[in-house]
């Protein structure tokens, strides 16, 4: 497969780590972040994590792009319950 | 609806009973009506195409067993959107107007707030206690009000989901552990004529969330009274409540 | 053991992987069961008579109440459908049976024996008396202390398991084994309502299935979700109706495919805007999904949000007003044969109308806050309901003569449906005009007593009416006419080109719509042969082995026997297993009253894995189709496939965990709660899984470059660091417990309910970790013996499962250990 690629998945990982390790930094690094802006940046990083493992762990990227979709459909909804749910007793 | 807009502007305003009768008055005619003329519309036509057992028609062109499906097209297509179209705007429609009065329950009557009486319903297993104003004015499973005041009720529980409903009247509102919900009642806006001094009504109220093995029997009396009446009572539940008070086991 | 025995054998049953035989007793058992739920509604009836009447209890009453609606609602109507959908869809799209039969079959018998576990829960102490909706905190074990409790809700547990088993492979069937020349438009309505439903159940069932576990997290670990007063009322409030109100669509559906090919085939027409029909029946799908705060408009829940509650309900309701009017319009000019089938189905469409019309009166939120909690919602429900159902006994009678090869008694078919009908409306009718009375209660208001009582015996005469139809069947089984291939005069679906009962492998030849019609097309042998037709081949990528399809295992079977065993172990520990925690583990004792349900509870996984084990190392040959209509999940292997509808349903278990989480912190405070814990084993904890990730891709590759070492080297690198994983886990939750005082039920440091939220939902990941590690040992131990050098497949999707677990924890760290 033209994907098996070790170096490919290798570099993924280290992406990973690294993100990873910013997450911590953002809050703990003794970077005084305002809460929100420490909030935002981890939600930002936990989806570009997962758009990696989804990609590229997870083969997504050459894929029929329906699966992609289908995950999609899975996240909105969870996000749909989620957000409706707390805006309602707001 | 513009009724009810007009109605949030000048002093007179309605109960929540006269307003669910209105509603559901509207809603019961034209549901009866729609509601005939579709099942009697179906019914005829079942009757009219039913298989005699004569010659079928030339133009009877049924389906074939294997063939791809196609449907029917054509003008009966059209039918089907006429149709639908009408049903969307009487729903809509419909609802619409409901909107309207929904802001006027939600709001409450135009009132000085000041004025109105603010009692906590708490329900438990199998009960409802009734919290006035007043530290220490409680009482058991009776409600009484005047009937010259609009009534806000926050409704609550002490263990598991309830409701406090009062069928006459028109008001319910679900009784959550650690949440607050509120309704509102007035007897003067409910009464057809106003009470005499020594006149009462009673209503009751029932639980309308199963709650264990005596939701059947959780109701209470509600029982509005001439103010005059009222005020005699309650200045006795406050005597009362402040000779408890005295003794040191308030 | 890929030889069916004959139908006459138990062992047949028992064993038995085909669509036909599984469908056959779905069908069979949802029958018991509606007997089962029926007896239940007639107690409730009789208790009605008169007001305040004694032949229950008040517990044992709400036990009654309870019983019909979970059964009603779960194990009969769905299952019904589903018998009528295992038999015919597979036929209707022209495959040769499910794609996956073995899971087929173990949804059946998780389903059957859900039941029996629910039937046990009556001898617990008594069921749940929570009502079918089982409110919080009613449903937690302060108020519903029985062992039956926790045994009912275990049932329902076990249940969804067999639900998500029978939709993951409906999906992959419908999407994956379509005739060549059968695109999803071309696909007959009642596979067409099938697809919708196993669609809305993909998601739907997962939130009930998060619901049921966390209430279980309560009942059997003490956990205080639903006790919390910081909002665990409205956290069962909305994550059981995000679940409930797609689910009466759920059990709709598929009658309304009935309906819709029974119109047809009784008027001799096609369908009046069919396109438009679909369409609907796709906008219902994804629309069921935004209404459900119409079942809350009495909470606490704010204004703005209960307006558009109310508008999104008056907008499901337009798709249903097309739906109807399509039905009504296919009947004109028609040549309409007043069947039974199609007595029950224009009966059916009759009672939804009516039943559909009093729905719109409960979305106007003013009629709703008082229609709330009375028989109006009841009646209404049931007129929906169980009116829209009467279509899947059209159903059964229509089919009938295909399953059995012989023909129904018509007289008495007639005599059903009339008494059916006269009984239903004296019930639900009755319950509009006394609709005053409170749901769930027998002392109600005199007034209405003469309501009551024309219900109750209403209620005898439906009941009454099946028994003339148990008798029908039975007896035209055994003696009726026979009925031939096609009994019927306009039929059009492929099912009815084929013998009466049809042959185990159901097609001589290959069905196939290329041509523009239904054609058997003779295809040479699977190992080369490549027709010409523009379905998709998969030959080039699957490994085809020169065998017969298999049609017989005994896992199914013996892994939902050792799921029992667990469900009634897991039902009892709380009450004969207590934990005193002391002040370091050592001085933490255990003790245990009775040892039944723990030793059930300890055996029942054993079982269940050795089942799982064997089951995985059976030679069970189930080819996909080998030229099939696939869009748009065309060019994806069968079983990975499976594999991302799985995901997709466990994307919502895990969504509703931490919704759950969400909701109850913001209804606390967001800022008034910390993390619980140190961010530093988190952060390990992320690194060690992210590298596990890397290691099992690798095994991958390793697997596809035929190189074994590296195979294992990565395997159980992957197994090494999952365990690090846990222990790391079980060395922070040791230290929260024992050197800062934070239990399951305790908090010193602020909420309680922070707490149990931690625990659980960390601990739900933890155990998908146990799972994983334990699936990584069984793929360990195979590639040692060899496997997987050609066929990499099973390591591939073990990966996406494990990438799925890494990713709840990239979202999981944040929440619990940052923010």
């Amino acid at each position: 497969m033209a994907s098996d690629s070790i170096k490919l998945y290798s570099l993924v990982y280290a992406g990973l780590v690294g993100l990873a390790a910013l997450n911590y930094v953002l809050f703990e690094g003794g970077l005084d972040l305002a809460y929100d802006i420490s909030f935002v940046g981890t939600m930002v990083i936990a989806v570009l994590k997962t758009a990696l493992v989804v990609a590229f762990f997870m083969h997504l990227k050459w894929e029929n792009r329906s699966l992609t979709y289908l995950m999609v459909l899975a996240l909105v909804l969870t996000l749909l319950l989620m957000s409706a749910a707390t805006y309602s007793i707001t | 609806m513009i009724e009810s807009l007009i109605l949030q502007v000048a002093d007179e305003w309605r109960a929540q009973s006269a307003v669910f009768d209105e509603i559901f008055f509207v809603f019961l005619a034209l549901g009866t009506l729609v509601g005939t003329i579709v099942v009697s519309y179906t019914l005829y036509n079942a009757y009219k195409y039913r298989d005699d057992g004569s010659d079928p028609d030339e133009k009877f062109d049924p389906p074939v067993l294997g063939e791809l499906p196609t449907g029917q097209g054509g003008p009966k297509a059209k039918k089907l959107f006429l149709s639908f179209g009408l049903s969307a705007i009487v729903v809509i429609s419909l609802v619409v107007y409901a909107y309207g009065l929904l802001l006027y329950v939600e709001e409450g009557p135009a009132t000085d707030v000041e004025e109105d009486i603010e009692i906590t319903v708490e329900g438990y297993q199998f009960g409802w206690e009734f919290q006035y104003p007043d530290e220490g004015v409680t009482t058991q499973n009776t409600l009484r009000v005047p009937q010259d005041k609009v009534v806000q009720l926050r409704v609550t529980s002490r263990d598991v989901w309830h409701n406090f409903g009062v069928s006459e009247l028109r008001i319910k509102s679900d009784a959550i552990p650690g949440e607050y919900s509120e309704t509102w009642f007035s007897g003067q806006a409910h009464l057809e004529e106003p009470l005499e001094p020594g006149e009462t009504e009673t209503y009751t109220a029932e639980c309308f969330e199963l709650c264990g093995s005596g939701h059947s029997y959780m109701k209470a009396d509600v029982i509005i009274m001439h103010e005059e009446d009222y005020q005699d009572w309650y200045d006795e539940q406050l005597a009362d409540a402040e000779g408890e008070d005295t003794e040191g086991d308030g | 053991m890929s030889e069916l025995p004959p139908t006459t054998s138990l062992r047949r049953w028992l064993v038995t992987t085909n669509h036909k035989d599984v469908g056959i007793m779905y069908t069979i058992t949802a029958l018991f069961f509606l007997i089962f739920g029926g007896v239940m509604a007639l107690l409730i009836r009789l208790q009605l008579w008169e007001p305040g009447a004694q032949i229950l209890s008040g517990l044992a009453y709400n036990e009654a109440v309870t019983a019909h609606g979970l059964v009603m609602v779960f194990w009969f109507l769905s299952p019904l459908g589903f018998g009528l959908a295992n038999y015919f869809v597979p036929l209707q799209i022209g495959a040769d049976d499910l794609a996956f039969p073995r899971l087929n079959a173990v949804s059946y018998w998780l389903y059957v024996l859900s039941g029996v576990m629910f039937a046990i829960s009556f001898f617990q102490g008594g069921t749940l008396s929570a009502g079918w909706t089982m409110y919080a905190p009613l449903n937690v074990p302060m108020y519903t202390p029985s062992i039956g409790s926790t045994g009912a809700i275990l049932a329902l547990a076990m249940f969804v398991a067999s639900t998500t088993a029978s939709t993951v492979n409906f999906l992959t069937s419908i999407h994956h084994s379509r005739a060549e020349g059968m695109g999803l438009m071309d696909m007959p309505m009642f596979t067409w309502s099938m697809l919708a439903t196993v669609w809305m159940m993909l998601f739907a069932f997962a939130a009930l299935l998060s619901v049921a576990v966390i209430l279980l997290s309560d009942r059997v670990f003490g956990s205080l979700y639903f006790s919390a007063t910081e909002g665990g009322s409205l956290l069962w409030g909305h994550l059981f109706w995000f679940f409930g109100h797609p689910e009466v669509y759920i059990v709709f559906f598929p009658a309304l495919g009935v309906m819709l090919e029974l119109f047809q085939t009784f008027s001799g027409r096609r369908l009046v805007g069919r396109k438009w029909a679909i369409i609907a029946i796709c906008l219902i799908s994804v629309q069921s999904f935004l209404v459900w705060m119409h079942h809350m408009f009495l909470t606490t829940i704010n204004l703005e949000i209960k307006t558009l509650m109310m508008a999104t309900t008056i907008g499901i309701s337009l798709p249903f007003d097309l739906l109807v009017f399509a039905l009504i319009y296919t009947l004109i000019k028609g040549r309409i044969q007043f069947t039974t089938p199609f007595l029950f189905a224009l009966g059916a469409l009759l009672l939804f109308i009516l039943g559909g019309i009093t729905g719109v009166f409960l979305g106007a939120i003013v009629l709703d806050y008082e229609f709330r909690g009375t028989y109006w919602v009841v009646a209404h429900f049931h007129y929906v309901m169980f009116g829209g159902a009467t279509a899947l006994f059209g159903g059964i009678y229509y089919w009938f003569p295909k399953v059995t090869g012989k023909m129904y008694d018509e007289f008495l078919g007639k005599v059903h449906f009339v008494v059916f009908f006269i009984g239903f409306n004296a019930v639900y009718f009755s319950m509009f005009l006394g609709w005053e009375t409170p749901r769930r209660v027998f002392e109600y208001d005199p007034a209405f007593q003469t309501f009551h009582q024309i219900g109750t015996i209403g209620a005898f005469v439906l009941g009454g009416s099946f028994f003339i139809m148990f008798y029908n069947l039975a007896k035209s089984y055994l003696y009726g006419e026979e009925a031939g291939a096609n009994p019927w005069d306009y039929t059009r679906t492929a099912e009815w080109a084929i013998p009466s009962p049809p042959p185990l492998e159901n097609w001589d030849g290959r069905p196939s719509y290329a041509s523009g019609k239904l054609e058997f097309v003779q295809d040479a042998v699977a190992d080369g042969g490549h027709a010409d037709g523009h379905g998709e081949s998969h030959l080039d990528e699957y490994p085809y082995w020169d065998k017969h399809p298999s049609h017989a295992s005994i896992w199914p079977f013996a892994f939902s026997v050792a799921t029992l065993i667990f469900m009634i172990g897991l039902s009892g520990v709380r009450d004969s297993v207590s934990l005193s925690l002391g002040e370091t583990l050592a001085t933490t004792a255990l003790s245990m009253s009775n040892p039944v349900y723990p030793v059930f509870a300890a055996v029942g996984p054993i079982l269940m894995v050795w089942t799982a084990v064997r089951w995985g190392t059976e030679d069970f040959y189930a080819p996909p189709t080998a030229i099939a209509e696939r869009w748009p999940f065309h060019g994806i292997e069968k079983v990975k496939l499976g594999m991302w509808f799985f995901l997709a349903s466990d994307v919502i278990v895990f969504g509703a965990f931490i919704s759950a989480a969400v909701f109850i912190r913001v209804n606390a405070g967001w800022m008034n709660w910390g993390p619980i814990t140190e961010p530093l084993p988190g952060l390990i904890n992320t690194f060690v899984l992210l590298t596990s990730s890397f290691t099992v891709i690798l095994a991958l590759v390793f697997a596809r470059r035929e190189n074994a070492k590296g195979l294992l080297a990565s395997l159980g690198a992957t197994i090494l660091l999952s365990f690090t994983f846990l222990g790391i886990k079980a060395w922070e939750w040791h230290h929260e417990v024992y050197d800062k005082g934070v239990t399951l039920t305790q908090n010193p440091h602020g909420d309680p309910i922070q707490a149990s939220i931690y625990y659980v939902t960390t601990g739900l990941h933890g155990f998908h970790v146990v799972i994983g590690v334990l699936i990584a040992g069984y793929l360990f131990v195979r590639a040692a013996r060899g496997y997987y050098r050609e066929d990499q497949r099973p390591l591939e999707y073990f990966g996406l499962y494990w990438h799925f677990v890494d990713i709840v924890w990239i979202f999981l760290f944040p929440l619990f250990y940052l923010f």
